[in-house]
């Protein structure tokens, strides 16, 4: 019997093919961005996670009021706030470091960039962990100055020349020595970096104390979160203002997080804006079919369909409409987050897409769900319809 | 011999706004298992509402309404609906085939709702389109077959749950006056073989001369009923 209903529908559908395409594509297009929305919130959440996993759960990071990250120039911590820091005694290092545009030149070829610095000493505890691993030579380590580590794509595009291993660049006119080349990362502002050692940055840059931020990791076995309320209660007493701003990887996750939230939330609703529109459509052309087609229930009526004969034909059309709808959509929905990812991915900006199971079955299940729902009050009315006045219709 | 349909002191009121019209005024009419009777009428007679009542299409607003001795006035519509697609075959004057289904499809329809087995649909299906002499044009849609041919399909439709009663409206209507004849002789010779009750609704003298009985509606009310000699 089932079987008979799925074949009246499907023919009943596939008999006014251009309107139920019409239709499909409203609940394709409702789906379809609702899958790409989800899939690709995850995927920036799942890229933003990934990246702090790797920046190491017990560093701290204390930079000024709205360090906006690496490449910014803002004033305001202090040699002083280091030491300060160091007083407290909870670390294994306290690290200053300075970002600061450079003139960089290699084979005559001038690069404007930023360049970033650590005390020699501190290079390797303090930071060579979370960077990208090296592809050839070695990583700073304490004694050295005139001396860069180099993000892949520094060595192999940013000059004329590819660069290798005790080559050298001139940066602000003084000649280092690159020791160390980066494995590709896919992170763009990995990929860019040049490190170098804070003695030597802050004798070409003539700023013999400048701070910039300051890293810091707490020795093993100690809590990070109140580290961090230890570093803010001494920074405050020493500096007297509060223009400083002490970020530990998790409050950092969870303030991405929560604007990842709002934002995903803002475009599932959009998305579920647009799907409503395709259940309307949904209803409307389930309407426009109980009204073509009331001559036909009547002549169903009169040879002996019960009410829920045709209420059966009728919802299970608006189901298959929204299945349709809803198995395209996360084909589309899948297609367009994987184009974007990979679009992302190139413009340095890696996206980690997944085609998540549960979210295609649930937005399978909605498509139909919602189709159905759209169909239920058509479907009544074609149901209530008498035979005398349906087959009167004309 | 038995009566398949009794029609007891029908009223058929319609309400329009606060207006009552009497469609049918006490119509009392007694169908006999295996008879071929014409009802005439001119147009306003109550003709067609008395055609509804008959096949069990509406139920009466008063009055009996008996098939194959049941009453059905106190059954559901959908009882209803599954008494009618099991008793009655209707033929309809302008044929009444589904449009997006095909001849085959159109005569298993009746035995889909009455939920008998798809295979034996399709050989009853298509013994039926067989003995109407469509067999060739099985596949075919309703808008790929003539007049006369979508009759045939809608007289095989009409047998396909071996009903006790034919109710053809103006059968006849929409053909010209060979095909017509055919189509009649075609529904006469059914009656005969197969022993089947024809009810006729026309307003053709020359139809309901063939008919065994013939029954005249005026106004709303069964006025004459005149028995043909053979």
């Amino acid at each position: 019997m089932i079987a008979d209903y799925v074949r009246f529908a499907f023919n009943s559908i596939t008999h006014r093919k251009l309107r139920s395409w019409l239709t499909i594509i409203g609940i394709i297009i409702g789906i379809a961005s609702i899958i790409a929305l989800i899939s690709l919130s995850q995927g920036l959440q799942n890229s933003v996670e990934a990246q702090f996993a790797s920046f190491g759960p017990d560093r701290i990071l204390i930079a000024a009021k709205n360090f906006q990250g690496p490449g910014s120039v803002v004033a305001g911590i202090t040699e002083k706030d280091v030491e300060s820091i160091k007083n407290i005694g909870l670390f294994r290092s306290v690290s200053p470091a300075l970002t600061r545009q450079a003139q960089l030149e290699y084979k005559s070829k001038i690069v404007f960039w930023s360049v970033f610095s650590l005390p020699a000493a501190d290079y390797l505890d303090s930071f060579a962990d979370f960077a990208p691993k090296l592809e050839a030579g070695r990583q700073i380590r304490k004694g050295d100055k005139y001396v860069v580590v180099i993000g892949n794509r520094v060595a192999n595009e940013m000059f004329d020349k590819e660069i290798r291993v005790n080559n050298r660049i001139t940066i602000n006119g003084k000649k280092f020595t690159v020791i160390g080349i980066q494995k590709e990362s896919g992170n763009r502002d990995e990929d860019n970096q040049i490190a170098t050692t804070l003695e030597a940055a802050r004798e070409i840059l003539n700023e013999p104390v400048a701070v910039d931020f300051i890293i810091t990791r707490v020795k093993v076995g100690q809590d990070v979160e109140q580290a961090a309320e230890k570093i803010k209660r001494a920074l405050k007493r020493e500096r007297n203002d509060e223009n400083f701003e002490v970020n530990t990887p998790k409050e950092i996750a969870e303030q991405i997080n929560q604007v990842l939230g709002i934002m995903q939330a803002v475009l599932v609703g959009i998305a579920a804006i647009s799907l409503l529109v395709g259940g309307i459509g949904i209803m409307n052309s389930m309407y426009t079919s109980v009204l073509e087609r009331t001559k036909d229930i009547g002549i169903m009526k009169s040879i002996g369909a019960r009410n829920s004969d045709i209420l059966w034909i009728f919802l299970l059309e608006a189901g298959m409409v929204g299945f349709v709808g809803g198995f395209f959509g996360i084909l589309f929905g899948l297609g367009i987050s994987f184009g974007v990812g990979a679009f992302a991915g190139q413009a340095g900006f890696p996206l980690l897409i997944k085609a998540n199971p549960y979210l295609m079955l649930f937005g399978l299940f909605f498509a139909i769900v919602v189709g159905i729902i759209s169909g239920v009050l058509p479907a009544i009315q074609a149901a209530k319809l008498k035979p005398v006045d349906a087959l009167r219709y004309e | 011999m038995n009566k398949v349909i009794e029609l007891k002191d029908v009223w058929k009121i319609y309400k329009i706004d606060s207006m009552e019209f009497a469609a049918l005024r006490g119509v009392n009419l007694d169908i006999l298992k295996g008879e071929f009777i014409a009802i005439m009428g001119s147009s306003g007679s109550g003709k067609s509402t008395l055609l509804n009542s008959v096949g069990a299409l509406d139920i009466p607003t008063k009055g009996a309404f008996l098939l194959d001795g049941q009453d059905v006035e106190n059954l559901s519509e959908s009882d209803l609906a599954q008494v009618r697609g099991r008793k009655i075959g209707f033929i309809f004057q302008a044929f009444n085939l589904v449009p997006s289904l095909s001849a085959i499809e159109n005569v298993m329809l009746p035995m889909t709702f009455q939920g008998i087995s798809r295979s034996e649909r399709i050989e009853r299906a298509t013994k039926l389109l067989d003995s109407v002499g469509l067999k060739d044009k099985m596949r075919n849609l309703p808008n790929q077959l003539s007049g006369g041919q979508k009759q045939r399909v809608a007289i095989a439709r009409s047998l396909s749950n071996n009903p006790e009663v034919i109710l053809a409206d103006e059968p006849t209507g929409n053909l010209d006056s060979k095909t017509g004849e055919d189509i009649l002789n075609l529904l006469i010779n059914l009656q005969k073989t197969e022993n089947k009750t024809l009810i006729i609704v026309t307003h053709d003298e020359k139809i309901a001369k063939k008919a065994d009985r013939i029954a005249v509606l005026s106004d709303g009310q069964v006025v004459k009923i005149i028995k043909n000699k053979k």
